[in-house]
């Protein structure tokens, strides 16, 4: 759940990357690390064991203050994928508020996909949040290799799940900031819906984004560089 | 449902994220490198550290007077408290006394966790001390004052600043790794106590299904016991009312009557047995069943059983041969080693076609426990089947239609009763040439249990 501080006019939102083991969620935090300039920016803390593989998770802060003053702190986390760790990614989907869905594009990984979607579904209800109105985007990476489900299929499933879906290759950052972008625009849009960010934060849309994503490499991406500092990129 | 609320979700004081015992040490030896004074506060103002280097002396003379001690708290409640901006940059304060502090917020995920305060130092272009000062007392010493204040680390204000950005950067890294550090073990114990939350859950539906099993499981038992009890007594009529009008108790016989009549006895009798059989199962399954145990001579209850068994298989074109051997007596419940042979028997009758042979032989084994043996030259038994023949309600042909008859009781009856002595069942057997059912019993049986050892039966229908 969004944590509102009207003492100290601070906004923290909570945004979570899940998905099965492999599936690339780490791989997408540290592209936006290396993209998103230091100032806005805290360190990728990863939290990993002996094998390299996320153990609890991955966490990167993003922070600024609005024209009015306003602190906005942005938490991107990451959940273990390995099935063990069952309780953790429970726990650190507890109170999110936006969730970024990082399947593998790989046909051979449908079925896993699947199973973790469904198991996201049972958390968040463990953590009482509704899944047909928080915020989801899911990003299907791994686009570059053979086994990867081709785009007329993508559309296939664009027409049975509602949430929008993004093509990614997180490896070399491609869709990783389109990823987050569509997240945080959703996530935008349920937070002011909810708590009126613009009537009573004075936080407009354009503003929220802008000043995250003019602080955001966008070279390569399909987002246009924003044209005066703190105006919003458009598609 | 909802889990108890994260440390992830807390908004964490410096005094946490921090080793507070190794990040004096850092400080205190930081400070003694540099020769100036650090002290380290929270964000509400409390100190965490403080290193004092040198301004001992000088500030301690200052205090002898009252207005420069009132003047001295002041300067110091503006270094603690005095607004900084949020930015990672040092800023210069004065004190009357002519030195300089210089603090900088500490800055951590964008909050700000607290300040550091690098000083007291004197500034390099402080030639002689200031008028601020002198003035705080008629009787102030001006030459003890300077002598104190030569013991202060004199370095110019960007100098400090520098040193105070380097220490910075130090607190920064210190700060994450303690975030870190912390956060894994914070995590990790909420992860085990969410898994033990997930199985005590998990362990509680079962038992709760389990007891509910059991529940049920002593119903059916209770059930069946009382359904076989009530069905024996009307039967019992049956076959004794038949009995008597075949003695013509009741008036002459056409032969007709009579050969209904000895249909009716002996289908009475079938079903008889199948009930006694069903209401023993269901005393075993109970744990009811009792030992009473005497003297048996096995050669005696051998012959008994196949004299049990023998009209039927005549009647089928079956050789039935008893070969006891010699065979010391042993402590056994007569009717129940008895039954066993008979079930045993009963079976090999009923799966040998006609022609066959039936064998009842008996051995004394080494270790003073007595086997006896039931060997058919029946159907046999396949490798899938042979384990389970001794299950309740077990049949190998479990189809409707099937050609033998019977309710899968026998076996199971007889490797309960035998369980009950401390003794064991085996089978072998080659399908299409024969078994043979084995009963080893302890010449002596263990004093207790005297009821089943086995507890209630797997039940298999099939």
């Amino acid at each position: 759940m969004v944590q509102f501080n009207a003492d100290t006019r601070e906004i923290a939102v909570k945004v979570v990357y899940y998905g099965p083991a492999l599936s690339g969620k780490t791989t997408n935090l540290s592209s936006l690390f290396q993209k998103i300039d230091p100032k806005v920016r805290g360190r990728l803390m990863t939290l990993d064991t002996k094998d390299d593989r996320t153990l609890f998770f991955d966490m990167m802060p993003v922070f600024f203050r609005t024209q009015a003053g306003v602190k906005v702190k942005l938490k991107l986390y990451t959940v273990p994928g390995q099935v063990m760790h069952e309780s953790t990614r429970r726990i650190v989907l507890q109170g999110t508020d936006a969730v970024a869905f990082v399947a593998d594009s790989r046909r051979s990984e449908a079925p896993s996909t699947l199973a973790y979607w469904n198991n996201m579904l049972k958390n968040l209800e463990a953590n009482g949040l509704d899944y047909r109105s928080l915020p989801i985007v899911i990003q299907m990476n791994k686009r570059d290799l053979d086994d990867a489900r081709r785009e007329e299929e993508m559309g296939d499933l664009r027409r049975v799940i509602q949430p929008p879906i993004i093509p990614a290759v997180a490896i070399r950052g491609e869709g990783v900031v389109e990823t987050l972008y569509a997240l945080l625009q959703l996530c935008y849009m349920s937070l002011d819906r909810q708590f009126g960010l613009e009537a009573k934060w004075s936080i407009t849309e354009r503003e929220f984004l802008g000043k995250i994503f003019s602080h955001v490499d966008l070279a390569g991406t399909r987002l246009a560089i924003p044209a005066s500092p703190g105006g919003a990129p458009s598609r | 449902m909802s889990l108890p609320a994260s440390f992830l979700q807390q908004h964490l004081p410096l005094v946490d994220l921090l080793d507070l015992r190794s990040f004096s040490e850092v400080c205190q030896s930081f400070a003694e490198l540099y020769r100036v004074g650090l002290k380290v506060f929270d964000d509400n103002g409390n100190k965490l550290v403080d290193v004092k280097v040198g301004n001992a002396d000088f500030c301690g003379y200052i205090w002898t007077k009252p207005s420069g001690r009132e003047q001295c708290i002041a300067t110091v409640g503006r270094v603690k408290s005095d607004h900084l901006p949020e930015e990672p940059a040092p800023r210069t304060f004065e004190c009357f006394s002519g030195c300089r502090y210089v603090a900088q917020p500490i800055l951590y995920e964008g909050d700000v966790m607290g300040r550091v305060v690098f000083g007291p130092f004197v500034p390099e272009d402080l030639h002689e001390l200031p008028v601020t000062l002198r003035r705080i007392s008629t009787d102030f010493d001006a030459t003890l004052a300077g002598s104190y204040q030569q013991k202060i680390r004199r370095v110019g204000v960007p100098t400090a600043e520098k040193i105070l950005r380097h220490f910075m950067d130090l607190v920064d890294v210190m700060v994450f790794t303690g975030h870190k550090n912390l956060i894994a073990a914070k995590l990790h114990i909420e992860a085990v106590t969410e898994s033990y939350r997930e199985l005590a859950d998990k362990n509680r539906q079962l038992e709760e299904s389990y007891a509910k099993l059991k529940e049920l499981d002593r119903l059916k038992s209770n059930f069946l016991a009382t359904m076989s009890h009530e069905l024996r007594t009307p039967l019992t009529s049956v076959i004794g009312y038949s009995e008597m009008m075949l003695e013509g108790l009741g008036g002459p016989l056409t032969s007709e009557q009579r050969e209904y009549l000895g249909i009716i006895m002996e289908k009475g009798e079938n079903l008889l047995q199948l009930i006694t059989s069903i209401l023993d199962i269901s005393k075993i399954e109970a744990g009811r069943v009792r030992l009473v145990l005497s003297e048996v001579d096995a050669a005696q209850v051998m012959r008994d059983a196949v004299a049990t068994v023998l009209p039927l298989a005549r009647k089928k074109g079956l050789k039935v041969s008893c070969e006891p051997g010699p065979l010391p007596r042993f402590h056994a419940d007569r009717d129940k080693v008895r039954q066993c042979l008979v079930n045993l028997c009963s079976n090999a009758v009923k799966f040998t076609p006609a022609g066959g042979s039936i064998t009842v032989t008996a051995e004394k084994l080494p270790d003073e426990r007595v086997a006896m043996r039931v060997t058919d030259t029946g159907i046999g038994i396949t490798d899938e089947h042979v384990n389970r023949v001794f299950e309740v309600f077990y049949q190998v042909d479990g189809s409707s239609t099937r050609e033998y008859g019977g309710a899968g009781l026998g076996l199971a009856i007889v490797k309960s009763f035998v369980e009950a002595h401390g003794g064991e069942v085996s089978v072998t057997s080659t399908p299409g040439s024969g078994s043979t059912f084995s009963v080893v019993l302890p010449i002596r049986p263990p004093p207790t249990p005297a009821v089943t050892p086995t507890g209630p039966i797997p039940v298999v229908r099939r």
